[in-house]
């Protein structure tokens, strides 16, 4: 019997009273958090006897440890960090400056390098990091600015007062698989806030309540996402160069995929490698872990890999909906930052130095709800609009349209990129409606069923154990760790659509999608039903405790029947150096 | 009762570790976590003094990371907390990290000390008992259970193949805390912030450098273990490989 | 000539099995060094012990017998057995690594002046110099330790490191000579009651020493029991990978692997286990691994000593039959 974890009901629960509370210790909520340390001290320098305090401002992290949840290429463009901390690059861990770049296009068995690189893919004066330990340092700052960052507590739900929102609770500690309390139970804290930002990353699911109970995205685009699935190699020495960035399309996708793959040289003959799959493909058949498997059996990757060693696998969401898929951004109490709004530049497939930006802004106006004493939308509305005079908007509305042209397929999309590129980001219409990605996938019984053009995107990798791995192994190397004894924190509202209609219809698909193997089909031996069928009756199981906390389900399930909630605090992967 | 619990961070249990340059220890860039047995030491020590009243303090020799042990155990319930802080605690064998902890206590009077049984990086179990005896108190090691007596305390020791005893001892005295003893607490968001304003002496290298003398044993190589597996594949109809697996479990493995 | 003292456990006039793994440590470090090996035994009335431990191949076998020493305590044990190496003045003091020795052996170091290397699994010589390897990091890793003093070096060793059965036997019975120490009662600090076992709740894997071992090839919560006979045919434990866990068919503190318990067993029997990582972790540090699995390409014959590739419904009731035929 599958028990999904739910808040405890019917009990006390602690309270503490909070300024500002920030769900998400990542770039975005850090960023805020800095922010607001730089604002309040100026402040108490000129209001010395009106001092304002951080003794009440909370920075929430589900991770263990700061920067363990965070996972990314990644590529920082400086522009956001050098507005927060002028000289960062001097005590900031980077691990390179981008010193080369290049995009290939991959064939089956071949590959070419484009001529020139495509403007937005341009990297020079970016930065190679490890976002875990850019995070890490940042939240180092953070705590010596006298912020304090809650490690291991997680934000499960929003408290509203009718229509404002006033605070967070925080996770229910010590819960057993059966939802009962155990001898160390410890209660999530409400913590009631004036004001609550949101930073939570990727579908963050304090977000999607929130958006869903006040309608935010009622004149948004539907929200659309890819999944980064990314390996860590450590190759010989002068295979890739520190700061060597390539970019790959084309194999092993088809052109109706989305999708591509990075590689950026670190330091110490680290790389960091990765394929991202859009989450809007038609074969619920598909598995993002073994298109990357596939794509380094490429002879152009393979090569580059050959004696080198994986050291770290793990996955993440991103969401490429762009200026339109933003939701609206703020209201009573609230104000939504980073990859939780979705403020990522997919062409340039970098949202980082937007995530920080956009938590400076909100810190701005946070402050200024402080001071004034007002937290409602009339305050914290100026986010919004201080948003869309900032040079996030600026660079989001020349790739307004850009994600969804290629709705059609890749030829559709580029057509419509260099259309785009001529119009100031506008192309054919004003405003490219989107779709949600789940809407696209295919029913079995409308595909080939040996695949087709997508074979071996298909199904479970097997991995030679050297150049690519089983699902199992490369999980391994995620360093995921849970309390095992808790409820399952992947709600599945409705199990006998897995059990019977999904599996006829889509095939499960979450037992593909999942890069951590979290969803299996297992034998129902319960019901007795197997004794007399031909085909052994299958049911949903769940191994929640593999889960990296990608979002990858909440967003892809066909029937939208899946809301991940964040498990007991402390638990996730161990995404070092990442 | 005043109670010190001696914690030390060790690497987390399945991070991937590396050798460094020389191969006589391990690459310090990974992530660290308080050693199991130690928290399981604080949990006994925190409900020691929820029964009995007093006081819990925490002690920990290492570099500036190692403070994060401290902190968390201060945030669970400890009163205050000692860092003997370099990196040069480190590479200290048991009998100088035993001496270094007793020189930074020499003005306290506990009547408990506990440390866990072993560390999860060296897994000596030297050190409680060593300290014990620089001390001069009576000890006793893998305990399973504590209560006061009139004379003292009686603890539950842990045996082999599933024995137990009870002992009998006077305070003061150092026991050595089992894994699984107890079920841990969580810190608390209050605790937390508790635990910034609880104290922290820190003791420098050269407060205690006048009690350690070199080590007298020395790490001479750290290696990767090697081991040559060859696989024997047994063949056949399954009563001949049944026969075959019982005659080498017998008399190449002896285990029957 | 430098000698080697192992000092020999033993409980109620019987001695602990696992000393004569630390005889035969002895006598091969002595053979390796030209060293001469001792042995001496502790306790109340250990006549018969002492007399036991000198049929084998020892220079001479010390009884240190004392009504002090009728009990175990720290302060008794690490007194007399201090005034022993006092006067014997051995290089190098051996002891199994038991709870008994763990809870006495450091005290008795530093009474010295010395230091003990514990849990050791063998000993490397280099030129003249002899060092002890012992893991850490929980298996991750193997140290080489060397002692920074002159004697007397005490180490401990492992269970298993050593063959008990390979300690050799004397060709003459050993000299034992009676060693009288005196210990002042008020000395001793500890008061020990009796041992007792207790219905334990929860298993300790680590403690056993053959494991039987399923995964998902057992198919169904039914078939567990076949797999039970056999570890009850054995002697050993059921223990099982996470799914098995997962699914409720053992309780969860019978699961091997990086999220459950790591065992080094003399035997692992691994029934129908594929041998994921994760699993592997727990359990790679058993001396001997058996497998069996229908598939040829599961990993874990990559780590099995014995391969066995075949349908384990067909060959485990034959073999708990021959089992049970081989120990009548």
């Amino acid at each position: 019997m599958l028990i999904f974890r739910k808040p405890i009901e019917g009990i006390e629960r602690p309270e503490m009273p909070a300024d500002v509370v920030i769900v998400g210790g990542g770039p975005a909520g850090m960023a805020c958090a800095l922010r607001l340390s730089q604002l309040i001290d100026e402040h108490n320098a000129i209001h010395p006897d009106s001092p304002l305090s951080k003794e009440n401002i909370y920075v929430l992290e589900k991770a263990r440890e700061v920067g363990q949840h965070c996972l990314s290429g990644a590529l920082l463009d400086p522009r956001a960090m050098r507005e927060l901390l002028p000289g960062f690059e001097t005590e900031a861990p980077i691990e390179a400056e981008v010193s080369k770049e290049a995009v290939h296009y991959l064939t089956q068995t071949g590959q070419f390098k484009l001529p020139i690189t495509p403007p937005p893919l341009q990297d020079h004066g970016n930065y190679v990091i490890s976002i875990n330990r850019f995070v890490k340092w940042m939240g180092e700052k953070v705590e010596a600015a006298g912020i304090t960052v809650f490690t291991g507590f997680a934000g499960s739900e929003l408290l509203y007062d009718g229509d404002r929102v006033i605070g967070v609770r925080t996770d229910d500690k010590g819960i057993d698989k059966q939802n009962q309390k155990k001898s160390n139970f410890e209660p999530g804290y409400d913590l009631k806030a004036k004001v609550v930002v949101l930073a939570e990353g990727s579908r963050g699911s304090l977000t999607k309540q929130l958006v869903s109970k006040f309608d935010l995205a009622r004149d948004s685009n539907p929200q659309t996402y890819g999944v980064g699935v990314k390996e860590l190699w450590e190759l010989p020495p002068g295979r890739v160069a520190a700061g060597e960035v390539i970019y790959t399309m084309g194999y092993p996708l088809t052109t109706k995929e989305y999708g591509g793959a990075w590689i950026y040289g670190g330091k110490d003959n680290v790389i960091s490698l990765g394929f991202v799959t859009g989450l809007d493909y038609s074969d619920p058949r598909l598995d993002p872990q073994r298109v990357l498997q596939e794509f380094k059996k490429h002879p152009f990757i393979a090569k580059m890999l050959e004696g080198g060693k994986m050291i770290r696998y793990g996955a993440k969401s991103l969401p490429y909906g762009g200026w339109w898929a933003l939701p609206a951004l703020a209201g009573d109490g609230f104000m939504i930052t980073g990859d939780s709004a979705g403020f990522l530049n997919s062409a340039r497939l970098k949202g980082i130095h937007l995530a920080m930006k956009s938590g400076m802004i909100a810190a701005q106006t946070a402050f200024e709800a402080l001071v004034k004493g007002d937290s409602s939308e009339k305050t914290l509305g100026l986010y919004p609009k201080r948003v869309g005079q900032s040079w996030i908007k600026e660079e989001l509305w020349k790739v307004r349209n850009f994600h969804q042209g290629f709705e059609k397929g890749f030829y559709a999309g580029l057509a419509h990129t260099m259309l785009q590129q001529v119009t100031f980001g506008r192309g054919l219409y004003a405003r490219y409606p989107s779709h949600a990605g789940y809407e696209r996938m295919q029913h079995l019984d409308a595909l080939p069923a040996n695949g087709g053009a997508e074979a071996n995107l298909l199904g479970d990798a097997k991995g030679d154990g050297k150049l690519t791995f089983d699902k199992l192994t490369d999980l391994y190397h995620s360093g995921t760790k849970h309390e095992e004894d808790q409820p399952a924190h992947l709600v599945i509202h409705d199990t006998n659509i897995c059990n019977t209609r999904c599996v006829k219809e889509f095939g499960n698909p979450c037992t593909h999608f999942c890069p951590a193997n979290v969803y299996e089909m297992v034998e129902d031996t319960s019901s007795g039903q197997g004794a007399s069928s031909e085909v052994p009756v299958k049911r949903i199981s769940l191994n929640a405790a593999n889960c990296v906390h990608c979002k990858t389900c909440d967003i892809m399930d066909p029937y939208q029947i899946i809301d991940w909630v964040p498990p007991e605090g402390g638990g996730g992967p161990n995404y070092d150096g990442m | 009762m005043k109670i010190l619990v001696c914690m030390k961070q060790v690497p987390q249990k399945d991070a991937p570790l590396k050798l460094n340059e020389s191969g006589t220890w391990i690459r310090e860039d990974v992530s660290y976590e308080v050693n199991e047995p130690d928290a399981f030491a604080l949990e006994e020590a925190l409900r020691q003094k929820e029964k009995h009243g007093g006081e819990v303090v925490v002690i920990t020799s290492g570099p500036a990371r190692a403070q994060q042990v401290l902190r968390e155990a201060l945030a669970k319930g400890a009163d205050r907390a000692i860092h003997l802080e370099d990196d040069a605690f480190v590479g200290l064998d048991a009998l100088n990290t035993a001496r270094a902890l007793a020189a930074a206590i020499k003005d306290e009077q506990f009547d408990l000390i506990f440390t866990g049984l072993q560390s999860d990086d060296y897994g000596f179990a030297q050190t409680g008992v060593i300290l014990a005896e620089l001390l001069g108190w009576p000890h006793a090691t893998i305990i399973m259970h504590l209560e006061k007596s009139d004379s003292g305390i009686r603890v539950k020791r842990e045996l082999e193949a599933g024995f137990f005893q009870f002992v009998n001892m006077p305070l003061p005295a150092v026991l050595t805390i089992q894994s699984g003893i107890n079920k841990l607490r969580y810190a608390t968001l209050i605790g937390i912030k508790q635990a910034k304003n609880k104290p922290m002496r820190k003791v420098a290298l050269a407060d205690v450098q006048t009690a350690l003398t070199t080590n007298l044993q020395k790490i001479e190589k750290l290696y990767v273990p090697q081991k040559t597996k060859k696989t024997e594949t047994l063949d056949g109809p399954p009563a001949e490989i049944a026969k075959k697996l019982v005659d080498k479990l017998r008399n190449e493995l002896r285990v029957l | 000539m430098p000698s080697i003292l192992v000092i020999v456990e033993q409980q109620q006039g019987k001695p602990n099995r696992v000393s004569w793994e630390t005889i035969a440590a002895g006598q091969a470090i002595a053979a390796d060094m030209g060293w001469s090996v001792e042995a001496a035994v502790a306790g109340n009335a250990i006549a018969g012990v002492a007399g036991e431990v000198a049929a084998k191949k020892l220079a001479k076998v010390y009884a240190v017998d004392s009504p002090s020493l009728d009990r175990y305590n720290p302060d008794a044990f690490a007194a007399a057995l201090k005034q022993l190496i006092v006067a014997k003045q051995p290089m190098l003091v051996l002891m199994p690594h038991t709870y008994q020795v763990r809870d006495f052996a450091p005290k008795l170091a530093t009474q010295l002046g010395r230091c003990v290397i514990s849990d050791c699994t063998g000993y490397k010589k280099g030129g003249e110099k002899l060092v002890f390897t012992r893991q850490m990091f929980q298996g991750k890793f193997s140290a080489d330790v060397s002692f920074g003093s002159d004697g007397p070096w005490l180490a401990t060793f492992q269970n298993g490191s050593f063959r008990g059965d390979k300690a050799e036997d004397g060709a003459a019975t050993a000299p034992i000579e009676t060693f009288p120490v005196t210990i002042d009662a008020a000395a001793v600090r500890n008061q020990p009651e009796e041992w007792f076992k207790e219905a334990k709740q929860a298993v300790d894997l680590t403690q056993a020493e053959i494991i039987v071992s399923v995964g998902r090839g057992i198919k169904e919560q039914k078939n567990i029991e076949l797999a039970q006979q056999l570890a009850t045919a054995l002697g050993g434990e059921i223990a099982a990978s996470r799914p098995i866990c997962d699914n409720g068919w053992l309780p969860m503190d019978r699961q091997i692997g990086s999220s459950g318990q790591t065992v080094s067993p003399k035997l692992y029997l691994a029934l129908g286990i594929s041998g994921a990582i994760q699993h592997i972790v727990g359990m790679k540090g058993a001396r001997a691994i058996v497998a069996i699995n229908k598939d040829s390409e599961a990993p874990i014959f990559e780590i099995a000593d014995i391969a066995v590739v075949g349908n384990l419904f067909d060959i485990v009731p034959p073999l708990i039959e021959e089992i049970k035929t081989a120990k009548s």
